[in-house]
């Protein structure tokens, strides 16, 4: 039976549209998602966390050298532990808001929270 | 039959609104972001515009490549280390014009920023896996090879006296920044936020806001509010090390060779250069407050300056762009 309302061509119209709108409200979401924890090695992006959907202690051990342990719990993230001298990272404490970031410098470790917050830190 | 036409018609109009949307979408507010590790620290580069991808890739090239070449003091591969093993030589026109920045801050500060003071840094090791607090004497036998003042530049070439060890170590991250923000002039660029280790340059049209990290204790302290500028920040909080109970942090007065102990934690300098907000924060945090105050004026920068009761001390026009997001600090009087 025809659809009398929408045809091919209208139907092809309506998807695109839809594609089109769904790309572009992506494209806007994955560039103001606020609360995660992005923990990058060497430049590279190893894990990202939803801090608000952490119910439970989460231990990361990325394989760095010197060894560190982040932590995140409680909406909060931080260095734990790290073997390297100067323990600047878990002196840096606990992080919980946007643009909040703790680095490991003998690690190339940096821990930050993305969303609404400053645009840079100056330290 | 005439609604399924207006339908079409609407739904065609819609179709090629999201596509040139989107396509605008992408073509201005293209975005990149990229980390990279480079003199001693973290740099961070966020662009916007069709040209970001390009702009952050010649940000990662020229930090690297003026750290390498340039100014880098351990680098057998940088100009600093053959000139500070020569006691001088040939220098390009741009490194005369960074070293005659910083003779121009050594001179206005009478001295408090020193960008000699290599060998007196070295005893000291902060950073490094040779931390110790050295001896009156071998500060004395240090301090005594210093001075900015005995650096002669002109004619594309510098001179010194053998001993002394030129320094980048509180200025080269502004220069980086400088000549970042020159090159992004031919890209296809916005807006910019870089920062090369707590160095920060705030590139294009609109409004930006910079955190002050909290100098005792997590994230930051307060926002500036600004336009288009650099600031840096020195503190005594961001490498130190501590022996008997006592913290010896990195920035050194250049009368005593010993850390500052002024009562300040943290500097901020807000400039129309890289270089100059970089250089001035460690001779406004050597200088105090009240005399650091006095050098922003004569450079027409603007300063933050926290001491470690947690007491702000403003410039004027750092006044207006200040926010105290944290109850643990408050503005001078109030």
């Amino acid at each position: 039976m025809k659809n009398r309302v929408f045809g091919k061509v209208d139907l092809i119209l309506i998807a695109a549209v839809t594609v089109c709108a769904l790309l572009f409200i992506f494209m806007r979401g994955s560039a103001s998602d606020g609360g995660t924890a992005v923990i990058t090695v060497n430049s590279s992006v190893i894990e990202e966390l939803n801090l608000k959907e952490i119910k439970e202690r989460t231990v990361i051990t990325p394989d760095t050298d010197p060894k560190v342990t982040i932590v995140a719990e409680n909406g909060e993230i931080y260095f734990e532990s790290s073997e390297c001298r100067d323990k600047i990272c878990v002196r840096t404490g606990r992080l919980s808001k946007p643009g909040d970031t703790a680095v490991c410098l003998p690690a190339k470790t940096v821990v930050s929270i993305t969303g609404s917050g400053p645009d840079a830190i100056t330290y | 039959m005439k609604n399924r036409s207006l339908l079409i018609f609407i739904s065609a109009l819609l179709c090629v609104s999201a596509i040139v949307f989107a396509a605008v979408y992408a073509a201005c507010c293209s975005e990149k972001q990229s980390t990279f590790w480079v003199m001693d620290t973290i740099s961070t580069v966020k662009v916007k515009g069709p040209g970001a991808r390009a702009a952050a890739e010649k940000a990662e090239e020229i930090t690297r490549n003026l750290d390498s070449s340039l100014l880098s003091r351990h680098s057998e591969s940088s100009l600093t280390y053959r000139i500070n093993k020569n006691a001088g030589g040939k220098v390009p026109a741009e490194y005369a014009k960074y070293i005659q920045t910083m003779l121009e801050v050594y001179e206005k500060s009478s001295g408090a920023f020193d960008f000699t003071l290599g060998n007196v840094s070295d005893l000291w090791g902060i950073g490094t896996d040779n931390e110790r607090v050295p001896s009156d004497e071998e500060l004395k036998e240090a301090l005594s090879s210093a001075g900015a003042d005995k650096i002669k530049v002109g004619d594309g070439e510098i001179s010194f006296p053998e001993g002394v060890a030129v320094d980048f170590g509180a200025s080269g991250k502004g220069i980086a920044l400088d000549e970042i923000s020159n090159s992004f002039k031919d890209c296809k660029i916005n807006r910019a936020v870089v920062s090369v280790g707590g160095s920060v340059m705030l590139y294009g049209k609109g409004d930006f806001t910079v955190g002050i990290k909290n100098p005792g204790g997590e994230g930051y302290m307060a926002v500036l509010n600004l336009g288009s500028s650099f600031v840096s920040t020195s503190g005594s909080y961001e490498r130190y090390f501590e022996k008997d109970g006592v913290r010896y942090h990195h920035i050194l007065d250049p009368e005593t060779g010993r850390p500052v102990s002024n009562g300040l934690v943290s500097v901020t300098i807000i400039s129309g250069s890289g270089a100059l907000s970089d250089a001035l924060s460690t001779a406004c945090f050597v200088l105090g407050t009240e005399k650091g105050m006095e050098l922003c004026r004569a450079f027409g920068c603007e300063g933050v300056f926290i001491d470690g009761g947690g007491t702000v001390y403003v410039t004027d026009g750092a006044a207006g762009m200040l926010e105290i997001t944290d109850s643990g600090y408050h503005l001078e009087g109030r």
